[in-house]
């Protein structure tokens, strides 16, 4: 083997990325040529000054500054992606809120029914005044509270 | 803490699941900054350029196909990126020390630093007296650790391209590691105190 090439073998031979024919004859070069030992000595050198190179971090941050950069430049679109919910849910979400409304439109209704059938009975049915309301109606919080505070000798 | 897989995190990316890409992208930020700092040396430089990566890897995720590491796929746009923002760099000629393409240059190396730099301080100073190519495959080879095929993966060149790039990469260092005697004695003395002497 020449030197030349076993000049451009060193660094293959440092990384183990030589075939066995290869490294035999490398290695017979090497017993036999002080130059080329002193090249194979200087890239271990090398090597070895390299495994101390500092490996830097990513600054504190930095992923948080990356996702602000991404919603900023990809606007909607990161947006969109973070509202993405399974379908079930979205279909779950509608139909709570349907059946909140009903709930509450139903009771309303049936209460301001029961109202209308007192007034009705007391031939003030077309009228809506302020007559009508109680300040403490008998099953509101109020008037649970002045029945159970009532003195017993009243009830 | 359950390590999840990533290709289960590519595919919850790609069904629209925003917390896999944070995921990926905490696990990968130290690497891809780590490379950006080695090819570009300035800090703010290689922020910018790191955030630039991602922000392609976040357009272009949807179309990876698992035939390759997702790590591999990275270096291959922070190795295109930096090798971009290099040539902006050289375009706009900022004030700095210049990517030198003379590959006999025996300009030395301060006096000073000689005597006061941290190791680090004089391999950023030997990697930037690199062409650009041979800086990313030593990068690769001897900062990320990569294989010569994952190399040739990432630098999208033949296996033989790259064994040559490393090796031209390390006779340069050689070089300059040799033109600086005092450096060399105290790299041995490191080594022997530390027990790194020995051949890996």
């Amino acid at each position: 083997m020449k030197c030349k090439h076993a000049r451009k073998m060193i660094s293959q031979y440092m990384d183990g990325e030589l075939g066995l024919d290869e490294k035999k004859d490398f290695d017979l070069h090497i017993q036999s040529c002080a130059s080329c030992r002193e090249g194979l000595e200087e890239i271990g050198d090398l090597h070895r000054l390299l495994a101390f190179a500092k490996r830097f971090p990513a600054p504190y941050g930095f992923a948080t500054r990356v996702l602000a950069n991404l919603e900023e430049k990809e606007g909607s679109r990161f947006r969109r992606l973070l509202s993405i919910r399974p379908l079930f849910l979205r279909v779950a979400q509608v139909a709570m809120v349907l059946v909140v409304m009903t709930v509450g439109i139903t009771s309303g209704n049936l209460l301001l029914a029961e109202r209308t059938d007192l007034i009705g009975q007391t031939a003030v049915q077309e009228t809506f005044s302020l007559d009508l309301f109680q300040a403490t109606p008998p099953d509101s919080i109020g008037g649970i509270y002045n029945t159970l505070m009532r003195p017993s000798h009243e009830k | 803490m359950t390590f999840i897989n990533e290709s289960d995190l590519i595919e919850r990316f790609k069904k629209g699941d925003p917390s896999a890409f944070e995921a990926i992208l905490l696990r990968h930020q130290d690497r891809i900054y780590n490379l950006c700092r080695y090819m570009l040396q300035d800090p703010e430089d290689a922020q910018d350029a790191a955030q630039d990566i991602f922000l392609k890897a976040y357009r272009g995720l949807k179309d990876f196909r698992p035939d390759s590491a997702l790590y591999t796929w990275l270096y291959r746009i922070a190795v295109n990126t930096c090798l971009d923002y290099m040539r902006k760099l050289r375009r706009e000629a900022i004030k700095r020390e210049p990517f030198t393409e003379d590959l006999e240059s025996d300009e030395p190396f301060p006096e000073l630093l000689y005597e006061s730099a941290e190791i680090h301080d004089f391999i950023q100073l030997a990697f930037q007296k690199l062409p650009e190519k041979l800086r990313a495959a030593i990068v690769l080879r001897e900062i990320e650790e990569l294989s010569y095929e994952e190399i040739a993966e990432v630098l999208h060149t033949s296996l033989g391209t790259v064994k040559s790039r490393i090796s031209r990469a390390r006779e340069q260092l050689r070089h300059v590691l040799k033109g600086n005697g005092k450096f060399l004695e105290q790299n041995r003395l490191s080594n022997r105190l530390t027990g790194k002497g020995k051949k890996t």
